[in-house]
């Protein structure tokens, strides 16, 4: 396959090769919401490969623009300058908000090998165009072609190759004459080669070009020809640069930069996808989290603009550890307006909440499973007839809760979605499965929302969780409700089963593994010499402050009352 | 709880037919000022009850610093006249529903004045297992 560059911008997307399954729906998730539809204003094209057939997945993509929508329909500049301009979409912009974009170019050639990549950088148009100056926009700031500073970067996909060896592949596209200095920091354009060989899951090389042993170079898979070949402009170069996962994008929302964390809270890079997967706004998105907890995904709603709605049944998490350890914590940390937070259950949603108000554009929400923690829903514990409470108990009473099936969890969660977001709303929640989930037939699913995306995250060989992306396309009919939710399961109460016990499995299925009784034994031992340790400091911590309270009492000087003290803890 | 959500919430003990509005009981309030954003307040006003709103304000205001000014009795409801709606309209409402916070108080059923408790902000809304 050629690229026909005088018909087409095409621009190669560079993910990282993590949550794989993500890549797409998150990268088309944010297109639409860009209102950039695939097959009219874009299209697809297939990656170059020679006549290998790669099974593998593969962390790049190619999108062509009819070149008459560059400059007018899109923009590809870097600055802000043209995003200014009314119905002009800055595509850096659109696609910067990709969690799983490691670079963007724009692509002056590509093909199975070198040599093709360079003959068709040489047909192109890129490099006319930008001896032009057309690709600087319409900033009149922007420096002329001729003192441009600039610099070639080489990318090998989990090969190593040394500099000479790079510089020989740089080499290669000298013919481009670029005739300002060569600044390898922060230069006005990043050029960037790319040679892809084939990843494993893990993303490495699936032939390492280096033994893992003694670092020699195997010959046999440096003979390998490269899977393909890429050559282009880096785009986004202020601010974002070669890569756009550099710069601390991402890090700063890491969870362990929070003040306040629980064993729930979901990691900050799978909820900032989730966010675009719900296609939460800049501004005036209201986003709702049934199962709040610690706030954790909420937290990254918020960062992406919007109006955080949350509600529990364990009010412990809402209220946090303390005044500088909870939701509203968090949320202060990073600059955020506090979220509101509600106890209530979503089971009973219906009866804590007017009418049926469709209020809000998304809900992003991770359900309990069980897993880590159970889920609750009121009413009594152990069921059949119920204590009145009296007057005056009422205000010191402990609301009694009752398990909650997985089953009717999402059944639940499923209805209020149906019943409270707004006509084109997203619902996105995590559910996780062992491998005999078959998510044709055993994803919930309800009459008012439509699938758009499934994604799945390896969490252990057996044992995954899937990122499930609604939408409501149907007005929600109260008169139904028992029939939405009756429907939920498709294969009834086998596909429930098949989420309801999943930490028993987990349990169950790691005490088949060998070496399981030691390993058990001796987490035993540490969790005991722990607590014993703990036991002791605070014995310690008891003793010695009896002791200061006695000698400030009597007066004693200084040294004695340490020698007191030394006594005392003797 | 801002008086957005309170808008929103309702009492749900066995046997209440409406249980709306809920009635505030005020301890502690607490103002904090953010930016207007104009189109989601439009957006967000028809699915506003603005008797309850009013009445909201009516009970919270005196408790505020400086004290919330009663809201206009009458509202254009349609969504044409919203957005005719002036500055001052809109900042008047964007304060009552987004700046003002019930900190600590209750919040009281009409029909079976049930109080439930409101603590750091949060409400606490849950049915103990004699109301379910």
């Amino acid at each position: 396959m050629s690229l026909d560059a005088t018909q087409q911008y095409t621009v190669l997307i560079e993910f990282v090769h993590k949550h794989l399954d993500f890549h797409n729906a998150e990268l088309h998730s944010v297109l639409d919401m860009h209102g950039i539809r695939i097959g009219t204003d874009c299209h697809v094209q297939t990656l170059p490969i020679d006549g290998r057939s790669s099974e593998v997945r593969r962390p790049f993509k190619i999108l062509s623009f009819p070149w008459s929508f560059i400059g007018c329909k899109f923009s590809v500049s870097d600055g802000d300058e043209n995003t200014k301009r009314e119905k002009c979409i800055n595509l850096v912009t659109a696609l910067s908000r990709c969690t799983l974009i490691r670079s963007v170019l724009e692509l002056w050639g590509a093909g199975p090998t070198i040599d093709d990549c360079v003959e068709s950088v040489q047909k192109g148009y890129y490099p006319r165009r930008h001896q032009e100056g057309k690709h600087l926009g319409i900033g009149d700031g922007a420096k002329k072609f001729e003192v441009r500073t600039w610099s070639i970067l080489v990318h090998t996909l989990g090969s190593t190759y040394t500099r000479e060896e790079q510089n020989d592949m740089r080499s290669a596209f000298s013919f481009l004459h670029l005739p300002g200095r060569v600044q390898m920091k922060d230069p006005d354009d990043e050029y960037l080669f790319i040679r892809e060989v084939e990843l494993d899951g893990q993303g490495g090389a699936v032939y390492p070009r280096h033994s893992g042993t003694n670092k020699q170079v195997i010959p046999e898979n440096d003979a390998r020809p490269p899977l393909a070949c890429y050559f282009g402009r880096v785009l986004g170069n202020n601010g974002l640069g070669r890569n756009w996962r550099r710069s601390n994008r991402i890090e700063q929302y890491s969870l362990k930069k929070r003040c306040y964390l629980g064993p729930t809270s979901m990691d900050s890079e799978l909820s900032l996808i989730m966010t675009n997967l719900a296609q939460i706004k800049p501004r005036g998105s209201f986003v709702f989290d049934p199962f709040v907890g610690t706030g954790s995904i909420l937290l990254t709603a918020a960062l992406r603009g919007a109006f955080c709605f949350g509600t529990d049944i364990d009010l412990r998490v809402l209220r946090g550890r303390n005044q500088d350890e909870n939701i509203s914590s968090n949320f202060k940390q990073f600059d955020l307006p506090p979220p509101e937070l509600v106890r209530s259950d979503n089971a009973i949603y219906h009866r804590h909440f007017r009418h049926h108000l469709p209020l809000f554009d998304a809900i992003v929400t991770d359900p309990p499973y069980g897993i880590r923690a159970g889920a609750r829903k009121s009413g009594s514990r152990k069921g059949g007839e119920v204590r009145p409470i009296s007057d005056e108990h009422r205000y010191d009473h402990v609301a009694q809760t009752r398990p909650y099936a997985v089953s009717d969890v999402l059944s639940d969660l499923l209805n209020v979605a149906a019943m409270t977001l707004k006509m084109g709303g997203k619902l996105v929640y995590v559910i996780p499965a062992m491998s005999d989930f078959d998510e044709r037939v055993d994803l919930p699913r309800h009459e008012c929302l439509t699938l758009n995306y499934v994604c799945y995250q390896p969490l252990q060989t057996e044992y995954g969780r899937r990122t499930v992306t609604m939408t409501k396309i149907k007005e929600y009919d109260e008169k139904k409700r028992s029939e939405y939710v009756e429907n939920t399961w498709v294969n009834g109460a086998e596909s429930a089963e098949k989420v309801a016990n999943i930490r028993e499995r987990l349990i169950e299925a790691a005490k088949t593994k060998p070496g399981y009784e030691e390993k058990a034994l001796r987490r035993k031992a540490i969790r005991k010499s722990t607590k014993e340790t703990k036991k002791k400091a605070k014995r310690d911590a008891a003793t010695k402050n009896a002791t200061e309270n006695a000698a400030s009492t009597t007066d004693v000087p200084g040294d004695k009352g340490e020698a007191a003290a030394k006594d005392a803890a003797l | 709880m801002r008086l957005l959500t309170h808008n929103f919430l309702r009492s749900n003990v066995k046997g209440t037919e409406n249980g709306y509005p809920l009635i505030i009981e005020v301890t502690t309030v607490r103002c904090e000022e953010s930016p207007v954003d104009r189109e989601f307040l439009l957006s967000l006003l028809p699915k506003v009850d603005y008797p309850a709103l009013r009445s909201a304000v009516r009970q919270l205001g005196p408790h505020c610093d400086p004290p919330l000014p009663d809201l206009p009795e009458d509202m254009p409801w349609s969504d044409e006249d919203l957005t005719s709606l002036d500055d001052a309209t809109i900042s008047s409402l964007h304060r009552a529903l987004f700046d003002v916070y019930l900190v600590e108080g209750y919040l009281v059923c009409p029909d079976t004045g049930r109080k439930f408790p409101v603590k750091d902000s949060i409400p606490n809304m849950i049915l103990h297992e004699d109301e379910i």
